[in-house]
């Protein structure tokens, strides 16, 4: 019991109502707890006897749960920020009634509003004033009203507050910051500091020294138009007497919102889901969670959605699967996540063979449901079906995904087992054939080197032999030179832009592909022309017969040459070497569209190559 | 706890008619057993709207259209119970807040057989629901189709805005006045006075006496045509009297009155 509040209850009602409390709470273990201090407080108590003994009666016969510490819903701290932080929205769309203050009604004395004031007023509140003198040190506002939460009708009560020089913020650099005011501006301030012996109020313009829920407003001029709505309407009153508090009320625009109830209830705290009530059957502790209207309907929902599944399976048992399956669509529109429902129509669907809708449907009741028995094992038999379909399908990995799903869903499931072992050896199987093949092609593509270094050596020797024989044929030594200038020149020429063009086109490819491109490209330059280069090679040769074996030789030249001169970079450039080897054998553009050749073309050539080196020199491509 | 008749279907052997209702008059020749009677079904429309989920204006809603229906009608003519779950329904509809008639069905049927299974969709069902619809019609013709009230839920809460901001906001926040007038404006309606006195003079009431239980002091002040009276009674009744011009000491206590009494009854009833 809030002692707090028994006492303020017991000064002010008195002995009477002590008495009838004991009498009425004497087997309430937490008042017995209290009463010894609410003995002092019943002395001091001013009251004359001026209640109702039935209300004392009614307070004390309800004392617990008036006084109970859990009847008061929103906590302090919570209700102040709330309400003061909504308060600048509310003046401008007014959702409910905003009322003037009610002393202007009462018409309550001056002392007693100054009083109040007095005690009320705290620091951070803001206040709304007009100035009326500026000194040098700072400037005064006569006070004409509160704002942002509090609302009092304090104009009359001429009170004067002094904002100091220091706390008003600068508006220049260099400038007066009071230059910026002038007489008879409304300021809006915030409370710094309250005497209340000496009544005197000092207020601040900087945005510090508001409290925490009012920080959002903003301090300093404003114009006349934004005071506040409390305030504009007092003056209304006050003017005219046949104002009445209902009147008012009445003529405000925010009455008549229709969730003005919602609204304010939320504002002043109160729940309305959990409403309190004074009468002992009513409290909310009284009512059992499935009595709720939404528990008995879930209920409910699932019972009748059991009822069409049970006709449905009845008819999926008689082979009618049309009229079992209107039943299962029927209990799920009833319920949706129905976990029999969606089992049986699982079960159905992977029947009819529509084994996706059927995983969908038991994934579904296993979320709702994670231990049903037959969804598990439906979902099982399912996933390994699906799996038999993409292994068909070649998707061998996602089936074994799917295999190991199974498995983890249901151990011991035979079938299950079975396939995964199955499919795991097939992924084996398939990864070492893969293995293989490269291994195969990595071999090939060494050995499609090696024969193509014999290759190297035969027409090394082929050139040795022709030199010689020119040599031997002296009596042209011209021609030789000539033969021999060109050689080395078209070799030089040919090596310079094979290098330039290495240079241009570096692309890593390959060992073994570049090498039988190589071996492939040496073989046809060697052989004959390939219906596609002959515009080049007409181009680059003078002399079709002769100089293709000169070509030849000095590409072999060259080609030793950047074998020999770049050994370093020896693949990359051998690459490129190669790849311009390609590429001079047609035209330098189409150079730069061989580099894009797709990597399947590639591997044509290459199995070609293969192919013709296995015949040993095998017909033109 | 008494149950409704054995079937609630029977209201179709009863008069569709209201043949008897306009020549009883209302308060007087009801007795005691009567009250009670309507004590109970309207206690049983406070649960059903917080098992509905209903807010408070509906639910004082529906509590006026019971009463106002039984001013005129027989209590021996019509089903109680069944006109009750009706008014929560017609209720849903006015105040914008709506139930449907499977919800009212499963709860009310809960509050008489409790612990029991769910309805089955069976004719039972069907012919609850109807009843539930007829039963509505009627009540509209009884009212003669004047179904919407002026609550004081409302005034309750515009009061409570300008009292608060007359006190210390430290001492308001300790002191549950909202709580306790929500409350007590609540359990106004498992009578008649909700429709007898004026909506304002029932939020003042309640605010009044809200008020009183914690000790609250309000600041004093005048007003012309006050005649003074001494001690801190003058402070509540000032306020009060500002809040709604016409209302009186009398009618307060008057209110106050009535609902103390209610809080008898359910010592006598439950």
């Amino acid at each position: 019991m809030d002692r707090d509040l028994l006492r303020q209850c017991l000064t002010y009602h008195g002995e009477s109502l002590f008495n009838k409390l004991k009498c009425e709470q004497i087997e309430n273990p937490d008042f017995q707890a209290v009463v010894s201090d609410l003995c002092k407080a019943t002395c001091e108590s001013k009251s004359d006897g001026q209640d109702s003994p039935l209300v004392e009666q009614f307070i004390a016969r309800k004392a617990d749960i008036l006084f109970c510490p859990t009847w008061k819903t929103a906590t302090h701290k919570e209700e102040e920020e709330q309400q003061q932080q909504e308060e600048e929205e509310e003046d401008a769309a007014e959702p409910y009634a905003i009322m003037p203050p009610m002393e202007i009604f009462m018409e309550a004395s001056y002392e007693e509003r100054r009083t109040m004031l007095y005690r009320d007023l705290e620091k951070g509140d803001i206040l709304v004033g007009r100035i009326n003198n500026i000194r040098e040190y700072g400037f005064f506002l006569t006070l004409l009203c509160t704002a942002g939460g509090l609302r009092r009708d304090i104009e009359d009560l001429e009170l004067s507050a002094l904002c100091h020089i220091r706390e008003v913020p600068s508006t220049g650099s260099h400038d007066d910051p009071l230059s910026y005011y002038q007489m008879g501006d409304f300021i809006r301030a915030a409370v710094k500091d309250i005497d209340r012996y000496q009544e005197k109020i000092t207020v601040s313009l900087q945005q510090a020294a508001l409290s925490p829920g009012l920080e959002h407003i903003k301090l300093g001029v404003f114009p006349r138009e934004e005071l506040p709505i409390h305030y504009s309407r007092s003056l209304r009153a006050a003017a005219d007497s046949r104002e009445t508090y209902e009147c008012i009320l009445k003529s405000c625009h925010g009455y008549h919102n229709p969730s003005v109830v919602e609204y304010l209830l939320e504002k002043v705290g109160v729940s309305d889901t959990q409403p309190p009530s004074m009468m002992r059957g009513l409290q909310s502790k009284l009512f059992h969670e499935e009595d709720f209207a939404s528990a008995i309907r879930k209920r409910q929902s699932a019972s009748w959605a059991l009822k069409c599944v049970r006709a449905g399976v009845d008819h999926f048992k008689h082979g009618r699967h049309v009229e079992a399956m209107n039943e299962y669509n029927k209990a799920l529109d009833i319920d949706t996540t129905n976990v029999e429902a969606l089992v049986a129509r699982g079960a159905l669907y992977a029947n009819k063979g529509s084994i996706m809708k059927a995983i969908t449907d038991f994934e579904l009741a296993l979320e709702n449901c994670p231990d049903h028995r037959n969804a598990n094992k439906y979902l099982c038999q399912t996933l390994v079906e699906r799996g038999k379909q993409l292994e068909e399908q070649e998707k061998l990995v996602t089936a074994e995904g799917l295999y190991r799903k199974a498995l983890s869903l249901d151990e011991s499931n035979p079938e299950a087992q079975e396939a995964l072992h199955k499919i795991t050896e097939t992924i084996q199987v398939s990864i070492r054939l893969r293995e293989e093949a490269v291994a195969k092609e990595q071999e090939k593509a060494t050995s499609s080197q090696t024969s193509a270094e014999k290759l190297r050596k035969i027409l090394k020797e082929e050139k040795r032999m022709k030199k010689k024989r020119k040599r031997s044929a002296s009596s042209n030594p011209s021609s030789t030179a000539s033969s021999r200038d060109s050689s080395p020149s078209s070799s030089s020429s040919s090596s310079d832009s094979s290098r330039r063009r290495s240079k241009k086109k570096k692309k890593r490819r390959k060992r073994g592909r570049n090498s039988a491109s190589a071996s492939k490209s040496v073989e046809s330059r060697v052989r004959h022309d390939a219906p596609k280069r002959n515009s080049f090679d007409g181009g680059r040769y003078e002399n079709r017969g002769r100089e293709e074996v000169e070509e030849a030789k000095g590409e072999k030249d060259s080609r030793k040459g950047e074998d020999e001169n770049v050994p370093g970079s020896g693949r990359k450039s051998e690459g490129a070497g190669n790849h311009t080897r390609q590429s001079s054998l047609t035209s330098v553009p189409e150079g730069s569209v061989k580099k894009d050749l797709p990597t399947n073309l590639l591997d044509i050539f290459n199995q070609i190559a293969q192919f013709k080196k296995g015949k040993g020199g095998g017909p033109r491509k | 706890m008494e149950g409704p008749s054995p079937s609630l279907a029977v209201l179709r052997d009863r008069p569709v008619w209201p043949a008897a209702g306009r020549r009883q008059s209302g308060g007087e020749a009801e007795t005691d057993r009567d009250m009670k009677k309507h004590f109970r079904v309207c206690r049983f429309i406070m649960e059903t709207g917080v098992k509905l989920g209903m807010r408070s204006v509906p639910v004082a809603t529906a509590c006026a259209l019971y009463h106002r229906f039984f001013q005129r009608a027989r209590l021996q003519a019509y089903e109680p119970y069944l006109v009750a779950m009706s008014c929560v329904y017609l209720a849903g509809k006015v105040e914008e807040q709506h139930t449907r008639t499977r919800d009212i069905i499963n709860v009310s049927h809960r509050y008489f057989n409790s612990g029991s299974v769910t309805l089955e969709c069976d004719k039972e069902f069907w012919d609850l629901r109807d009843s539930v619809v007829q039963c509505e019609l009627l009540i509209l013709r009884q009212l003669n189709f004047h179904v919407s009230f002026e609550h004081p839920h409302k005034y309750l809460l515009h009061y409570l805005m300008s009292v608060k901001s007359l006190v210390n906001r430290h001492a308001w926040s300790r002191t549950p006045v909202a709580e306790t007038s929500w409350a007590l404006l609540r359990d106004c309606y498992h009578g008649a006075m909700c429709i007898r006195h004026t909506p304002q003079h029932i939020a003042i009431a309640t605010l009044h006496l809200a008020l009183d239980s914690y000790g609250v002091e309000l600041p004093v002040g005048e007003r012309e045509w006050w005649q003074a009276r001494c001690g801190a009674e003058v402070c509540v009744s000032v306020c009060v009297q500002v809040l709604c011009v016409d209302v009186t000491k009398a009618d307060i206590d008057a209110v106050i009155s009535d609902l103390l009494q209610l809080y008898d009854m359910e010592a006598k009833c439950i």
